[in-house]
């Protein structure tokens, strides 16, 4: 029982193992509830957004130790209720230090800055990319187009970091009753399309400039954008999940052969966000070191498509043995990945 | 009903007289009614060998919703010898485990899952620090609904990646193909096969995204089919194939070691590594059947092909359903046709008797083909001490059956059902790579 006077009252005899708690919000407002160390204040469990008058269950490993429920009700300071000891020498599951969103400004204002880099030098390359179109030289713009295209998925967008920006910029043709020849369809994957199936230097002039102002448009809309510190930890695992759904399957392959080289630059975003959240992730994800040893077979796995004169395989032409050793890679990553988004997401404490 | 036991003076299988249509093209499909004893039921939890107790599995899946639990333990892998469950997934995977270490890695993992899974209970909680460690799809409690996983090995294993090239079963080859075959390759074989079988289809679905989950660096699916089994109609009989037969009232009787040790279990010695003591040869044939094109077939053509009464089971000459066809006195095949699918398929002679293997098919359903005709057929598997001696000596005796025009063969594989995990500490095929 939680209300905003107690804080766990009501837990009769407290024992140790595999247990499900039944944690009733009786007072007359929501709120999250944890199970935690009181010394220290790490998570055994927790239930989020409990309703007032609604029953929850908390799904918890209890060993020998003590432990307190903390209560986080909308509108009120949160509390701490009495410390309950379960006697002997029963090992438990292992609890979690939160992350807090103080924890989390430091990654932010890393995470920022790294993009505030990389939009630069994208600047720089869509302009270029714009000029060889400008100018007539396709085969310049189709050099032009994988340099500047894997420096925009370097950055890590997934999911709406970019809000519409990343629509204009890197929006796919599905989703448009036009397809490819849908006006709303732009950015880089419309120059892909436009670059690989043969279509004019005239005829694509309005497209690369568009592609650039918009890079224009979201370097100097970012500095305003509001990042938020959930999305931190979420977009560890989802940059490569977006990879292993449009990029490995081909889906995302608007003509150059070259989504191995957009999953390679995805990598290098996560990395990315697993460095600046390391100092948090060391003391609280033993498992880390395995995130590493698959990150780094696929992006061997990856390397070896990339030939010697800098052409990249395309996913199609893969084989069989190739491809399935790139998917086991990605899926164990992922699996790997998972936990960062749990644990790094912000909580009160 | 001692049909484990050939006739003395069996017919033998001439070359079969001209039906209308049986002049075509010769071919295979094992998959139709095999060998000897048993009372095919569907639901683990019978003996082979006897009919189905009627309406009991049905009204103790109504009133739980679930089977119990199937001991995972044992000499040999629980899934094999038992009836046919109502919902199946056949998956071939490859191996992409890198290295001996990793293999042994991944059959530990996967031995975890299926001991848990086949077992049931609780997933483990996370606290904060990470996504759910089950799906849910059960329900908060892992129920084991009467859950069996085989594992099986293909000959791809043993090749040069995981140092196991002298460890290979004796009698384990790609998978012969046969005349009018249509294999595509990327629906055949595999290093590794998985069958979950369980009570319903949420059982299995859970399973093979849980195994998938906690095996996604060490292999990867190659192809998959998913089955059922009917319930037997009318109650008591034997459950039908999508022909509309009765499929599988013929097999060896799983209740007598003596037969299981003579037919299905694989002895060490005579150039097979110690290993595989335990173990089973685990054939898999996926099997097309032309169902819109059968049903335009008189019941009379039907019946003659099959040997056996569509709506019974019958034998042609006889009067029950596990009555044993007495070939010796229809040598001409004026009741049973020299060429009817139980009559090549089993002789029932002492020759052939040696060839017996125990089939354990499920019924598939996958939608549709580029001519709008439904894709459905037959998950053929079946268990065998020695493949050559047993399915490919049936195989072989079916080439000219007149059935072939009705069904196409397009996938499957020629695999090792691994022995059984002992116990706590055992894993699967942990003699193979130690």
């Amino acid at each position: 029982m939680v209300n905003t006077g107690t804080c766990g009252a009501g837990w009769q005899h407290p024992e140790p193992g595999l247990q499900t708690l039944r944690i009733y919000d009786g007072a007359t407002e929501g709120g999250d509830i944890d199970l935690i160390d009181p010394a220290n204040g790490a998570v055994y469990g927790e239930v989020e957004m409990l309703g007032p008058g609604t029953t929850a269950s908390m799904s918890v490993d209890l060993g020998s130790g003590s432990y307190a429920f903390r209560c986080l009700f909308d509108d009120t300071d949160p509390m701490t209720g009495s410390v309950i000891k379960i006697d002997g020498h029963v090992r438990g599951a292992t609890p979690i230090l939160p992350v807090t969103s103080n924890d989390l400004l430091g990654p932010a204002k890393e995470y920022q800055a790294y993009v505030t880099a990389g939009l630069a030098v994208l600047a720089g390359q869509t302009h270029a990319l714009a000029a060889a179109v400008q100018a007539g030289d396709l085969a310049a713009a189709r050099a032009a187009w994988l340099p500047a295209h894997l420096t925009y998925e370097r950055l890590g967008a997934a999911y709406g970091t970019f809000g519409n920006f990343d629509d204009e910029i890197d929006g796919r043709a599905t989703g448009l009753a036009g397809g490819v020849n849908d006006p709303k369809f732009t950015g880089f994957y419309r120059l892909e399309y436009g670059l690989w199936h043969g279509q004019s230097a005239a005829e694509l002039t309005g497209p690369a400039n568009e592609l650039y102002h918009d890079v224009l448009g979201l370097q100097s809309a970012f500095p305003t954008m509001e990042l938020s510190l959930l999305d931190i930890g979420l977009r560890t695992h989802e940059i490569l999940e977006n990879a292993l759904e449009f990029q490995l399957t081909g889906t995302d392959d608007y003509g150059s052969g070259t989504t191995l080289a957009t999953t390679a630059a995805n990598i290098t975003g996560t990395e990315e966000l697993l460095q600046i959240l390391h100092p948090l992730l060391v003391p609280r994800y033993p498992a880390l070191p395995r995130v590493y040893t698959w990150l780094n077979r696929l992006q061997s796995l990856i390397d070896a498509q990339h030939q010697a004169d800098g052409a990249w395989t395309p996913v199609t032409a893969l084989s069989t043995a190739d491809r399935q050793q790139i998917d086991a890679a990605i899926g164990q990553a992922l699996q790997e990945l998972a936990p960062i988004a749990a644990i790094t997401e912000p909580r009160t404490t | 009903m001692n049909e484990a036991t050939p006739p003395a003076d069996g017919g033998s299988a001439e070359v079969p007289g001209p039906r209308r249509r049986a002049f075509l093209r010769g071919a295979v499909g094992a998959g139709f009614a095999g060998a000897a004893a048993g009372g095919a039921v569907a639901g683990y939890a019978y003996r082979a060998g006897r009919p189905e107790p009627p309406g009991q599995v049905a009204a103790d899946e109504a009133e739980t919703g679930r089977l119990p639990a199937v001991p995972f333990h044992g000499r040999h892998q629980a899934g094999i010898l038992p009836q046919p469950q109502r919902q199946t997934a056949v998956v071939s995977f490859n191996a992409t485990a890198d290295g001996h270490a990793e293999l042994t890695d991944l059959l530990q993992t996967l031995t975890d899952r299926a001991r848990f899974l086949t077992t049931g209970g609780t997933p483990p909680p996370v606290g904060i620090g990470a996504p759910p460690s089950d799906s849910g799809v059960l329900g908060p409690t892992v129920v084991p609904d009467g859950l069996t996983v085989t594992v099986g090995v293909g000959p791809s294993l043993f090749d040069g990646r995981y140092g196991l090239a002298d460890r290979k079963p004796a009698g384990l080859t790609a998978m012969t193909t046969f005349p009018n075959d249509n294999l595509d390759p990327a629906q055949c074989g595999g290093d590794l096969i998985v069958q979950l079988s369980g009570g319903h289809t949420d059982t299995v679905v859970h399973a093979l995204r849980d195994i998938a989950r906690h095996t996604r660096g060490g292999m990867q699916a190659n192809w998959r089919i998913d089955g059922f089994c009917s319930p037997a109609r009318p109650a008591g009989t034997v459950p039908r194939n999508l022909l509309g037969f009765m499929d599988g009232i013929a097999n060896p009787d799983t209740g007598s070691a003596a037969e299981m040790d003579g037919l299905i279990w694989v002895r060490p010695g005579a150039g097979e590594p110690a290993w595989t003591a335990g173990g089973s040869y685990f054939v898999v044939r996926l099997i097309r059947m032309l169902v819109e094109f059968w049903d335009r077939v008189g019941i009379g053509e039907q019946e003659g092909m099959i040997g056996r009464r569509r709506a019974t089971g019958f034998p042609l000459d006889a009067d029950s359903l596990f009555a044993a066809p007495d070939y010796a006195l229809d040598p001409t095949g004026d009741m049973i046709a020299l060429n009817a699918h139980i009559r090549l398929a089993n002789p029932r002679t002492p020759q052939t008797a040696s060839s017996r293997i125990l089939r354990r098919g499920y019924n598939y359903d996958r939608g549709i083909d580029a001519v709008g005709d439904l894709d459905m057929g037959l998950i053929f598997t079946c268990f065998q001490q020695d493949i050559k001696r047993q399915f490919e000596t049936v195989q072989t005796r079916l080439i000219n059956e007149p059935l072939v025009d009705y069904i196409s063969p397009f996938g499957g594989g020629y695999f090792f059902a691994l022995p059984g995990v002992a116990g706590p500490g055992d894993y699967y095929g942990r003699a193979m790579v130690s």
